[in-house]
């Protein structure tokens, strides 16, 4: 289990992140919905230690190997799509096995010689979900994993996502702002608006009978 | 015509003083490139891949020696190397080694600036990206020089450029001596003060054709780590 206590991230004037407590269970899938600006990427870089915050403390989460994640908009190095994989993985036997494997999975099999930098962003989110799950991990978090990419990408991913989540009952956190998505691929939504966690519950539960009036207004954008 | 005749005679010719000049040149020139570019490339990563307390001072401080006087530079080696200087037991002045120490020191900022300004762009999301994967700090360079190294190239180029080119601090530490440290730049004012312009001439042609095949070689390697 992680937990967040007291966390609070505030750059000048503004407050980006106040979160008195939060926690994330192992086993379960975790949707943080939100617009833009909302604190969604704030959180879970605070989880990856890449933002420190102000204030508060994570509890649960020792970051190594086995907790991969995946930016917005993930680096593709000036090198082949394979080798962008396996030059992550050389203390790994069989880097290039493994590398391939994993590239299949996204759906890039054909492109591994392709150069990394040429290619879309929806294949650079593909190319990088691939180098998160090239080995074993236990929690996965993920920063809009299918903002880029097209119906086909989108299946792809979350199709892998669920056969990962099957198959290691791990913990997934991920944000969007599609929450349609949530509905999908969650057991637990998050809703945050102006770095404030608003609401929480179960897909079903928050999109059906939403208790804040700044979640009905959120979700009246969308049609779920 | 007269003059083209005595170009193409340096040019093609056996003169040994131009073929020492040009062997010095080169010598001074890629060792200090090659130093600064030591120094100056995994300085520049450090500096634009990391976020720091003191990295905005830093910069400022590395783009201020951007503007170093190059007779600035030679003054500073030659007080530090003359004979009552803090080195001066090293008998480096006028040697190709203390031309060599004060282009490192006019040539290192360049090189730190330009690379961290380079790796600084995507230095946020080759972070995330690494971090992601569970690669974190010292880690991260090998992953930044990969990813740069045609750039880097083009710095490195640049750097050469710069040290091939220059003359007030070459001038002052080397002392522009015959057969020892005369290069093409402080040969070509000398021979221009002298009324020689055919010599200064065909000294700047092959300073040009110097150039011209570097770049060519470099370009080539650009294309070949491309292509990899």
């Amino acid at each position: 289990m992680i937990e967040l206590k007291d966390i609070l991230i505030k750059a000048k004037d503004r407050l980006i992140l106040d979160v008195p407590s939060l926690r994330f269970e192992k086993g379960k899938r975790y949707g943080i919905i939100g617009e833009n600006g909302s604190g969604k990427t704030t959180l879970l870089r605070v989880l990856m230690g890449i933002v420190q915050p102000n204030a508060g403390s994570i509890n649960g989460l020792t970051l190594d190997q086995k907790v991969g994640y995946l930016p917005q908009s993930p680096y593709a190095f000036s090198v082949s799509v394979l080798r962008n994989i396996s030059m992550t993985l050389e203390d790994r036997q069989s880097p290039d096995g493994l590398a391939l494997d994993a590239l299949k999975k996204v759906g890039l099999g054909s492109l591994i010689n392709s150069r990394g930098n040429t290619l879309s962003g929806g294949e650079r989110q593909r190319l990088g979900l691939a180098r998160v799950l090239a080995v074993p991990k236990e929690v996965l978090l993920l920063d809009e994993p299918t903002s880029a990419t097209d119906i086909r990408g989108t299946d792809i991913v979350e199709d892998l996502l669920q056969e990962w989540f099957e198959k290691t009952k791990g913990l997934l956190i991920f944000t969007t702002h599609a929450p349609a998505q949530a509905l999908r691929m969650a057991d637990e939504v998050i809703f945050l608006e102006d770095g404030k966690v608003v609401e929480t519950g179960s897909p079903q539960n928050l999109f059906n009978n939403p208790q804040e009036p700044k979640t009905r207004a959120f979700l009246s954008h969308w049609v779920i | 015509m007269e003059l083209i005749n005595s170009i193409f005679d340096l040019l093609f010719g056996s003169d040994p003083e131009l073929r020492q000049i040009i062997a010095v040149t080169l010598r001074m020139s890629l060792f200090s490139t090659l130093i600064s570019s030591l120094i100056g490339i995994p300085a520049g990563v450090l500096l634009g891949a990391n976020e720091f307390r003191g990295k905005a001072f830093i910069s400022r401080l590395v783009n201020t020696l951007l503007g170093l006087p190059p007779v600035v530079a030679g003054l500073l080696v030659l007080l530090l190397l003359s004979r009552s200087g803090p080195l001066g037991s090293l008998r480096l002045l006028y040697t190709v080694e203390a031309m060599v120490i004060a282009q490192v020191l006019l040539i290192t900022p360049f090189i730190t600036a330009m690379t961290a300004n380079l790796v600084g762009i995507s230095a946020s999301s080759i972070n995330e990206t690494l971090v992601g994967v569970g690669i974190r700090g010292a880690k991260r360079l090998k992953y930044f020089l990969l990813d740069f190294r045609v750039p880097f190239l083009s710095i490195i180029l640049a750097g050469f450029g710069r040290s091939i080119a220059e003359v007030g601090a070459v001038q002052m530490v080397g002392g522009n001596v015959q057969f020892k440290t005369r290069v093409m730049t402080t040969a070509i004012m000398m021979q221009t003060n002298m009324g020689r312009f055919d010599f200064a001439v065909a000294l700047g042609i092959t300073l040009l054709l110097i150039s011209f095949l570097i770049n060519s070689l470099v370009t080539s390697i650009q294309k070949a780590a491309l292509d990899d």
